[in-house]
């Protein structure tokens, strides 16, 4: 071997070692406060920075934006998380860092390929994410969020989020908000029948599963009632309620399915009550023609009170949402979005506090958190963490009845509260698997 | 047995729907041989037009206005996107068509916005009692609103002059064009009926509950019709719509009671299946023309 060769050679050994031995883990830097950070945080100030002496905590957002069919939350969400952080760094940020939610801000049409791309393009530039829009969508990149230690605030109620480190998730779920409209029709309307009419999936599947135990509890007979997204596909549901003639009906459905069922429904002489589960409703369907029945006929039952609710978060929110955008679409969206942002306002601070800013820093914080203040939207106790999921999901949830007066078309009827089935359940896996 | 004729009844309802957008299909397959997937958009165009005009003017005068617009929409669409193509792989004009159909869908969601538009018809959710059978006022206007249109176009398609000149373009373009028939002016045409009848299904469609954007996916449904009916074959997209309307409010409804796999949303996989089965004995479809080729 001549002596050019051996050169080569051991040029080219010495170019694999230092290849296979390069550190894949994001490199660990040190702020002006002391505070350690990788990914997602820097000392430069954010790009709309109040302050220009703070460094920047860039948070990913992927949500339904454009063409998909949750557009009418997912816009409304956005814009609401954009005023919360607007509000915390006017308030001086999170010691000494602004954060940003408005750079990294993606459409994902709903489609969880396209999350699972667009959270690729982010996440190298982000902290966490302050929104991941969707059950399906989310689940196409928890394994992912997973074993890179990125949190993510949920845009869904799924009872399986309870059961993942890497979502912050706020209020009750789809499964245990169910429980609670039966318990309270069962108490209060005396229903001795009820039906689930529900999408499938992980939203429709959850509200029907928490309905079916809630009946079990209760004694109450039960139908299952699965439907398929559509206007004109709502004829076969409405058929069946009238056959089963239940005295209640969960709805777990889009709002303009619900609509044409308490609508459909009620023009064949049908007397039930329905409470439909939160995304069933818009207040869009006062204007029509089912208007009359939603009002005789329809509760809806959330996670937290709806907006213009007189509470000091609820009030920070209309304070910091465009008056005449709200007024030209009213929607509850902003107060869903302004809801969960507080949990990871409180585990930034938190990762602050413990001069840890990582990825690693956030999620312990998060694990950590015991109470988170939403300034009264939630009670404190809906901020917990820590624990087995049975221990800290939260099982209180509200129900609504239709006031055209109200802005958002509905008003509380009964505060928080939790029914008796919600109460003794067993959490020990999502409800609908 | 109100029950079951409640069911036909609103299965023919949606019927209808399907048989308009399957029509519009039909008539520029038969001019163009080419498939348009332009057909949500338009049907979308057509709802959204009528939900603005209405405010200012009679619910059904609001339709004729919209649907009017509608067709010059689509007349306008293939002067200056589809001519050009001509004598390009139809395949290549099936997707330009695709493009059209985001593009201008994309523009009329910017116009829906986030809620639900109304349409302002007389039908809403109203009912009326046929023999003792409670009907839904807008299913059996949707119903007798398509035979009148489908008696309309088939007798323009019999007895018009234009409407010979058509079949004559369907039927051999250059003879048609040696005999003097204009085959730019018949695609034109094509491409405004098919565009008015895709308006009008999406005016039936919202009445009830609203105009959104998700509205746009019933469209899909017309492909099981019209491979069912056969492409090139009026009638057997009037019969293929219909028909699918009726089989999928069957198995909705009773479905379930022959067996559970049968119940819940089974029903939307039934129009999809029936194609399926139509494709292995039919090719061409149940009404569609048996091409010969020269081997």
């Amino acid at each position: 071997m001549s002596i050019r060769r051996g050169i080569a050679v051991a040029l080219v050994a010495a170019l694999t070692l230092l290849v296979g031995c390069r550190n894949d883990a994001p490199q660990t830097q040190e702020g002006e406060s002391g505070v350690k950070f990788d990914v997602g945080v820097t000392k430069e100030p954010c790009p709309a920075a109040i302050d220009k002496a703070k460094g920047c905590i860039y948070l990913g957002s992927i949500s339904d934006l454009t063409e998909g069919p949750f557009k009418a939350l997912g816009v409304p969400i956005t814009e609401s998380q954009k005023a919360f952080w607007k509000r915390v760094n006017e308030a001086g940020g999170i010691g000494a860092y602004e954060v940003d939610a408005t750079k990294y801000v993606k459409d994902n049409k709903y489609n969880p390929q396209i999350h699972n791309e667009v959270y690729a393009e982010i996440k190298p530039d982000v902290l966490g994410l302050a929104q991941t829009l969707g059950s399906p969508t989310t689940a196409a990149i928890l394994a992912d969020l997973k074993s890179s230690n990125v949190i993510g605030v949920p845009a869904s109620w799924t009872s399986a989020w309870a059961f993942e480190d890497v979502i912050l998730e706020s209020g009750t779920n789809y499964c245990f908000e169910s429980m609670n409209s039966v318990d309270f029709a069962a108490e209060t309307l005396k229903s001795k029948t009820v039906a689930a009419v529900h999408f499938p999936g992980d939203y429709g599947d959850d509200a029907a599963a928490g309905t079916k135990i809630a009946a079990a509890a209760n004694g109450m007979t039960f139908t299952d009632i699965p439907t398929a997204p559509g206007q004109e596909n709502q004829g076969a549901a409405i058929q069946k309620l009238l056959a089963a003639k239940p005295d209640l009906v969960i709805l777990s459905t889009g709002p303009t399915e619900a609509a044409t069922i308490v609508g459909g429904a009620a023009q064949n002489g049908f007397k039930g009550q329905f409470i439909g589960t939160s995304p069933t409703w818009n207040p869009a369907l006062l204007k029509s023609p089912a208007a009359p029945a939603l009002t005789a006929l329809y509760r809806q039952s959330g996670p937290w009170a709806p907006y213009g609710t007189d509470t000091a978060g609820h009030k920070a929110l209309a304070g910091a949402v465009d008056p005449a955008t709200f007024k030209a679409a009213p929607n509850d969206g902003y107060t869903a979005g302004w809801v969960w942002s507080y949990p990871m306002k409180a585990a930034l601070q938190k990762a602050v506090d413990a001069k840890d800013l990582t990825r690693a820093g956030l999620l312990a914080a998060v694990k950590s958190l015991e109470t988170v203040d939403y300034e009264g939207m939630l009670p404190e106790a809906a901020g917990k963490f820590s624990g087995a999921p049975g221990e800290r999901v939260f099982r209180q949830s509200i129900i609504s009845k239709v006031d055209p007066s109200a802005p958002t078309g509905v008003k509380v009827e009964r505060d928080f509260f939790t029914g008796k089935t919600a109460e003794k359940h067993e959490f020990t896996k999502p409800c609908y698997q | 047995m109100n029950e079951f004729v409640a069911t036909v009844v609103r299965g023919l309802g949606n019927g209808s729907i399907y048989a308009l957008l399957a029509l519009g299909f039909v008539i520029v397959y038969k001019s163009m041989r080419v498939i348009s997937f332009a057909q949500p958009a338009f049907m979308m165009a057509g709802a959204l037009l009528v939900s603005y005009l209405v405010v200012s003017m009679n619910f059904f005068l609001a339709v004729l206005v919209a649907l009017l617009l509608v067709a010059l929409l689509g007349a306008g669409v293939e002067r200056l996107a589809l001519r050009p193509m001509i004598g390009k792989p139809v395949f290549v004009i099936a997707i330009i068509t695709l493009g059209v159909d985001i593009v201008i869908r994309t523009v009329v969601n910017s116009f829906i916005g986030l809620d639900i538009r109304q349409m302002g018809d007389p039908w809403g959710l109203g009912q009326v009692d046929v023999l003792g059978v409670k009907i839904d006022q807008r299913h059996l206007a949707t119903l007798v609103t398509t035979l009148v249109v489908v008696a309309a176009l088939f007798a323009f398609y019999r007895w018009s002059r234009t409407g010979l000149a058509m079949r004559a373009a369907s039927s051999d373009q250059e003879v048609a064009l040696a005999q003097g028939v204009s085959v730019g002016r018949v695609f034109s045409l094509s491409w405004a009926l098919a565009a008015a009848l895709a308006g009008l299904a999406g005016v039936f469609l919202s009445t009830g509950i609203g105009l959104e954007q998700n509205l746009w996916l019933t469209a899909l449904k017309a492909l099981p019709v019209i491979i069912l009916g056969g492409l090139d074959s009026l009638g057997g997209a009037v019969v293929a719509g219909l028909s699918i309307g009726v089989v999928e409010a069957l198995v909705g409804s009773y479905g379930g009671d022959l067996h559970p796999v049968f119940g819940g949303d089974f029903f939307l996989v039934v129009p999809y299946l029936l194609m399926l089965l139509v494709l292995l004995v039919r090719p061409y479809g149940l009404f569609g023309t048996r091409e010969v080729e020269r081997i």
